[in-house]
């Protein structure tokens, strides 16, 4: 799927939006003030760290749960009032997907397809996509690895060709052959029409198969923007290895773009947005050992366009996670 | 109801229905196979039953200490307590499983992705259970009455007694789904449902235990669902209780129209 964001995609409504959706868990914040808008076509990368809020999201979006404030409209319909509705048209895949310990591969896949109209045909496109992923549904999924199980569960949500897709954490446990056909299943969705939102945190995963990417912290939707907007803030890691110790007189104030300077010794690293000349040319007057230049991954570009602390620091900043019986990774 | 979900739900509940049918069966088969020598030994064991408390006769549904018949000996023996014990643990870990226990497990969010309104995967669950307490209270019928004439003796055997016990068994064990259920909604953890659920129905069974004692509690055991719980006297008369029946249809309901009521609004984390 890569190069989904470099191919048009034609843009022309609303498939996902929330206004100011929130959900509390007691006196916990599961999301808070979340406006979120997902547009016919996309494929829209839904990125936070654990606990940040991706999971309750996207159960509010499935009409599993009521939002306390706020509300969320999937293909324009209430996602809680017409959830019924809402999950003829869409293909769920829950983190972690649980399924029926005693139950074949196969009648998972004949009681899924049991509740769509044109079952026989959703029946066929599901033994079609096990055989794609390589999913024997004879055995009982008791008898099944993690990784099978959740090819199985990819199969269930994407066996009746739903317009819209939501997918929470699609690639857990499974190996890097099985995701590139994820991927390429993916693709081959988007192409046909298909609005796809998932979840992830990871990041290469994210970059690699959408064409715009939300970021939730702490509950709190911080930003979208399309990926080629992000690659395009040419947001590069810098290291310089100097001959002696890090020059005291080395100043960096007058360089544009230059942020999270680190000295170590003789040792410089920091983070350029923009031209390198001009760093280039006061680093030259010194004698340098090694000078390496690589691409900043979308996560440091994310951190550094929305001026965010790292992550990591989610348990001390007075966001308390959803008590355990939230399930999901959140 | 949606026949999918009713459909899974029996399949997955076949092998507990079977061995708790079984297991019944088995239990039937040992006490008649104990009657003969019963039977020897009933002058001794009515001058010994003369000498227990009123109360505890009563409690155990023994208003005459006459065990001269096959139905009245597995009446007594069977529908006091051991009866109770095994359809009440049939129906709470049915009804554990329901919503709690898929919860737990996990299976809940996958069903719930189905273009299902919550109340008909309720109602389906449901009548899956209805129709495994319709199979176990007829098995145990047909046994009493097929252990009794192949075994024991056919003569002062209740077969009308029997037919009227079968809703009235029914319409007992689904009071007891009616709560449980509501549990199995409200509660997230399936242990604490079973123990919810085990502690109701002893706080009702304890109730008609002690209303038997004592006059002040007697006039509170209307509340609970033993009191309308005779098997001997249905047995013995022949007719359904209409009146009993009909109390012990709605506990069963408001517990039902509660439970759909709560899973109409609970959040599936």
């Amino acid at each position: 799927m890569a190069g989904a964001s470099e191919q048009g995609v034609a843009l022309t409504s609303k498939v996902i939006s929330t206004e100011s959706l929130t959900k509390l868990y007691g006196r916990v914040v599961g999301v808070k003030d979340l406006d979120l808008e997902v547009e016919e076509g996309e494929v829209f990368g839904f990125l936070g760290p654990n606990g940040a809020g991706k999971t309750t999201t996207i159960r509010l979006l499935m009409g599993l749960m009521r939002p306390s404030t706020g509300s969320a409209r999937v293909m324009g319909l209430d996602a809680w009032k017409d959830s019924v509705a809402v999950k003829e048209k869409v293909g769920y895949l829950p983190g972690d997907a649980a399924l029926y310990e005693k139950m074949t591969g196969e009648a998972h896949v004949k009681f899924v397809a049991s509740f769509c109209r044109d079952a026989s045909q959703v029946e066929t496109a599901g033994y079609d996509l096990a055989s794609l992923l390589e999913l024997e549904l004879e055995r009982k999924v008791h008898g099944y690895s993690k990784g099978m199980k959740q090819k199985l569960a990819i199969v269930l949500a994407l066996m009746k060709k739903p317009p819209l897709i939501i997918m929470d954490e699609p690639t857990n446990a499974l190996d890097p052959l099985t995701q590139k056909v994820l991927y390429d299943i993916l693709n081959e969705r988007r192409e046909e029409g298909a609005t796809i939102l998932f979840s992830s945190h990871n990041l290469p995963e994210v970059e690699r198969i959408a064409n715009r990417v939300g970021i939730v912290r702490k509950g709190t939707l911080v930003g979208t923007e399309r990926i080629e907007d992000l690659r395009g803030m040419r947001l590069r890691n810098v290291e310089v290895i100097f001959e002696g110790d890090v020059p005291a007189d080395l100043d960096l104030e007058r360089v544009p773009g230059v942020s999270g300077v680190e000295r170590l010794g003789n040792r410089l690293q920091l983070k350029l947005r923009g031209d390198i000349n001009p760093l280039l040319k006061i680093v030259a007057r010194y004698d340098v050992a090694d000078f390496s230049v690589s691409h900043a991954s979308l996560e440091d570009v994310f951190l550094e366009f929305y001026k965010l602390e790292p992550p990591g620091d989610l348990a001390s900043a007075g966001n308390p996670v959803p008590p355990a019986e939230g399930g999901g990774d959140e | 109801m949606n026949k999918n979900i009713f459909r899974k739900t029996v399949s997955e509940r076949l092998r507990p229905t079977v061995v708790y049918c079984v297991g019944i069966l088995a239990y039937m088969l040992m006490l008649t196979a104990v009657y003969p020598t019963y039977r020897k030994l009933l002058t001794a064991k009515s001058e010994l039953l003369k000498n227990y408390p009123k109360g505890l006769l009563q409690l155990f549904g023994v208003k005459s200490i006459n065990a001269s018949s096959f139905s009245n000996y597995i009446t007594l023996e069977l529908f006091g307590f051991i009866w109770i014990i095994i359809i009440a643990a049939f129906v709470i870990a049915f009804a554990r499983n329901m919503v709690s226990g898929e919860l737990h497990e996990g299976t809940l969010e996958l069903l719930m992705a189905q273009p299902v309104p919550r109340w008909k995967i309720l109602t389906s669950e449901g009548a899956a259970m209805l129709a495994g307490i319709v199979s176990f209270v007829v098995v145990t019928v047909v046994g009493i009455i097929a252990f009794g004439s192949a075994f024991a003796s056919s003569a002062g055997m209740s077969y009308a007694g029997f037919a009227a016990f079968l809703p009235v068994g029914i319409c007992l064990a689904l009071a007891i789904a009616g709560y449980s259920v509501l549990f199995s909604v409200l509660i997230d953890d399936p242990k604490l449902v079973v123990m919810t659920s085990v502690g109701l129905t002893l706080f009702f069974y304890v109730l008609h235990f002690a209303g038997v004692f004592s006059k002040i509690v007697n006039k509170v055991d209307w509340f609970g669902i033993f009191h309308y719980w005779d098997p001997m006297g249905v047995i013995e008369k022949g007719s359904v209780p209409l009146k009993s029946v009909l109390i012990l249809l709605a506990f069963a309901a408001v517990g039902f129209s509660l439970a759909i009521w709560a899973f109409q609004r609970k959040d599936i984390k």
